[in-house]
């Protein structure tokens, strides 16, 4: 149940700064949010909660599971970068508190809730964005985190008031009544308002046109940050778009669906492209993750029946190979002291584990054939296909053969380049367990793709 | 607030609306009418801003420190949440125990968050 | 009566609203900021939502609104450099943002023909009303709402209190 899994993780937060057991604590409370999640697991019928505030489904409890999952792994990678800092607890309590929030915006049915959840996942954000104080770039990162941040929440609020002034409800339920019983009348500011919230989401997921903020908020802040904007606000901001453009907007799909190709194709063509240039990892990173929201967008526009597993498999999939490469590269940079991509130069000589890993991490970014990365492509793709989207799925293919190019050159300079110095390179049993753990999840999503795709349809 | 003014309209704040302009305009007011009346000698000293006699040092635009705006930036947190406690009270009776259970689990909430601040010493002046 | 109250006060708090924008000191814009939230909570009450309008005086113009000066103070205005800004940049926001006026504009146009989604209730916007609707209905975004709250105090001590130590 959400709210026991809310509830657990608000409390943990609460306990933080009386104990140093909390660490553990944490991990279990994750790990338990992630069973209560399962347990509720095929009631058939939606858990409706408090009034429709909350619809508990098959859908929330699957992103549930996948987003205090990746919490789970998240903190295990965050383990050593807070250590040595005097306020360890203020990030584990606020990165909870983004979490929870996280989940508030999976299972809302209120569009009151999409907007408490989403100011409650990124106000932790703003600040975590600039915890490290000293440091101009993440003062740079927060700052611009948080204006961009603000626009986009002011454009989903006026967008949210437009729909409420057509249709009369926040209620998601009542608002697809209203949309399915008067799709042919619905005045021009409904569709204004269904316009101003797709810019609004699109800010949080970082597409195209509205990207800007994302390459210096993703290299300016400390590292595991970027890790958990990457994975867990991206995962929830799909999952939160696809639930609110599903469950309301279907009819009116004519007019946001020429909206969404285009900036599904924009994402997808800048974002690969302007990684080849990039000089600095991370900063690749960051645009290969505004690639990867194109390639979610087309689920949201291709919207049958099979798009929702087809997110959830490439949010899960995404989010653990991002993980893995954000942890390796924390890593690398930590050893180096530069995030620059000649820093990965001769790596698979000192420590071929790590090299291996993250060349296996890569490849499923990639999208290569038995990694995870390959099916979450191949599902996107055919259910596009299925709603007739052919172009924009040969726009989206061109692309990720672009984004083979710039992640080949981080294995070729693994593999294939001679490090200057030859200092040698050690990580921590914690991480190791922490690569195994995502490598094998990389590997068992793209062996048995309907591990996760059985539950469905 | 007015709680009980069950009907209320537009109409019934001709008297706020009275008691503004009655204020600002005694405001701006007086200070048009000492502006006229007093009489005028403009020296350079006469000039300078009063600081109790003590001569004036640099200008009024200093940057100062963090720790005000901490301060109050904590009240706005607690002044929203006072905020939530109007329509509260005003229904105390009519929403009867779980109408108090909801508030005191709001109130706890804050509390922890009040423990939290006292307990990180953000309070502490120095 | 409140038609003529509505146009004159639509008419301060555009007016005051571009005066926010356009005025060199940003003393002057936060007072003129204040006359806008004045004029809008005098909106609510036209809308006899006066619970609303009170929330608004406290809250933005009372607290926000020293925030506000806060950190004008804490700026250095000593010297006035306003950054060159690229002219195809002013450009864009121009045209971006007479798009969105037009957007807008013509997608109310219609508004005033059809029938309100919600029947119209006069006292909806009453103290005691608002309350019933909170505490019932909408009790957990209330409850949802005071963790929001804890999130933003501690990352406003978070942030803060480094400045106390050093």
């Amino acid at each position: 149940m959400v709210i026991a899994g809310l509830g657990v993780i608000a409390m943990l937060s609460e306990i933080f700064s009386f104990k140093k057991l909390l660490y553990p604590l944490v991990l279990l409370g994750l790990l338990a949010a992630a069973v209560l999640a399962g347990l509720d697991w095929n009631h058939d019928t939606r858990i409706p909660l408090f009034g429709n505030m909350i619809m508990f489904d098959n859908f929330s409890a699957a992103f549930t599971i996948v987003l205090s999952f990746t919490g789970f792994l998240w903190f295990i990678m965050a383990r050593d970068s807070f250590n040595e800092e005097s306020s360890l607890t203020d990030h584990y309590a606020l990165a909870l508190f983004s979490l929870a929030g996280a989940v508030v915006m999976v299972s809302f049915g209120n569009m009151t809730m999409l907007f408490l959840g989403i100011e409650i996942l990124s106000i932790p954000l703003y600040v975590l964005a600039g915890s490290r104080k000293t440091d101009v770039h993440s003062n740079e990162a927060a700052f611009k985190y948080f204006l961009m941040g603000a626009f986009a929440s002011g454009f989903l609020l006026f967008g949210i008031a437009l729909v409420y002034g057509a249709t009369g409800s926040f209620d998601i339920p009542k608002i697809s009544l209203y949309v399915a019983e008067h799709a042919t009348n619905l005045p021009g500011f409904f569709y204004a308002g269904v316009l101003m919230m797709l810019a609004g989401m699109a800010f949080k997921v970082s597409a195209v046109p509205f990207h800007f903020w994302a390459p210096d908020v993703y290299q300016g802040s400390p590292t595991t940050i970027t890790a958990f904007m990457a994975t867990i606000v991206k995962t929830a901001a799909f999952a939160a778009l696809f639930r609110l453009f599903s469950n309301c907007f279907i009819p009116a799909a004519t007019t946001w669906s020429g909206v969404v190709w285009t900036l599904a194709a924009l994402t997808l063509l800048t974002g690969n492209i302007t990684a080849v240039y990039q000089q600095s990892a991370k900063r690749m990173l960051a645009y290969s993750s505004i690639a990867h929201a194109g390639y979610m967008m087309l689920a949201i526009l291709a919207m049958n029946k099979f798009s929702a597993t087809a997110v959830l498999y490439y949010t899960a999939s995404y989010s653990v190979s991002t993980i893995v490469s954000f942890t390796v590269l924390q890593l690398v940079a930590a050893h180096k002291g530069s995030d620059l991509l000649e820093s990965f130069n001769g790596l698979a000589k000192k420590n071929s584990f790590v090299a291996v890993v993250m060349t296996i991490a890569i490849l499923s970014l990639a999208g290569i054939p038995v990694t995870a990365g390959f099916f979450a492509k191949y599902y996107i793709f055919t259910s596009a296909i299925d709603s007739g989207f052919t172009a924009l799925v040969i726009i989206a293919v061109i692309a990720s053969l672009i984004g083979v190019y710039y992640y080949f050159m981080i294995i070729i300079n693994m593999f294939f380049k001679e490090s200057t110095d030859d200092s040698p390179f050690v990580i921590g049993a914690a991480h190791r367990f922490l690569l195994i753990v995502c490598t094998l999840l990389i590997l068992a999503l793209g062996l048995f793709p309907d591990i996760i795709l059985r539950f469905w349809i | 607030m007015q709680a009980g003014a069950a009907a209320g309209s537009a109409i019934d704040y001709i008297p706020i609306a009275l008691m503004f302009i009655v204020a600002v305009g005694f405001v701006a007011g007086t200070m048009y009418v000492t502006h006229i009346l007093g009489p005028k000698r403009q020296t350079r000293i006469k000039q300078e801003s009063f600081e109790c006699g003590i001569e004036v040092q640099g200008n009024a635009r200093t940057p100062f420190s963090v720790k005000y705006f901490l301060i109050a930036i904590l009240f706005v947190l607690f002044d929203v949440e006072v905020i939530f406690m109007y329509p509260w009270a005003v229904n105390f009776k009519q929403l009867g125990v779980v109408g108090f259970v909801e508030m005191m689990t709001f109130l706890a909430f804050f509390l922890v968050g009040f423990y939290y601040i006292i307990k990180k010493g953000a309070l502490k002046w120095e | 009566m409140t038609v003529y109250l509505f146009y004159l006060l639509s008419f301060i708090a555009i007016l005051s609203a571009l005066m926010v924008v356009f005025s060199r000191n940003p003393v002057y814009s936060v007072l003129y900021l204040i006359v806008t939230f004045f004029a809008i909570a005098g909106h609510y009450v036209l809308l006899n939502a006066q619970f609303l309008a009170a929330v608004h005086v406290i809250v933005y113009a009372g607290a926000i609104m020293v925030l506000f000066l806060y950190v004008i103070m804490m700026l250095n205005l000593n010297t006035y450099n306003e950054m060159q800004k690229a002219n195809w940049l002013r450009f864009g926001a121009v045209v971006s943002g007479c798009l969105l006026m037009v957007v807008l504009v013509g997608s109310l146009k219609g508004a005033e023909t059809m029938q309100p989604g919600a029947v119209h209730d006069a006292n909806i916007g009453l103290v005691s009303n608002l309350g019933n609707v909170l505490f019932k209905e909408f009790l957990l975004p209330f409850e949802v709402s005071s963790l929001l709250f804890l999130a933003a105090m501690t990352g406003a001590v978070m942030l803060g209190k480094k400045s106390i130590r050093s």
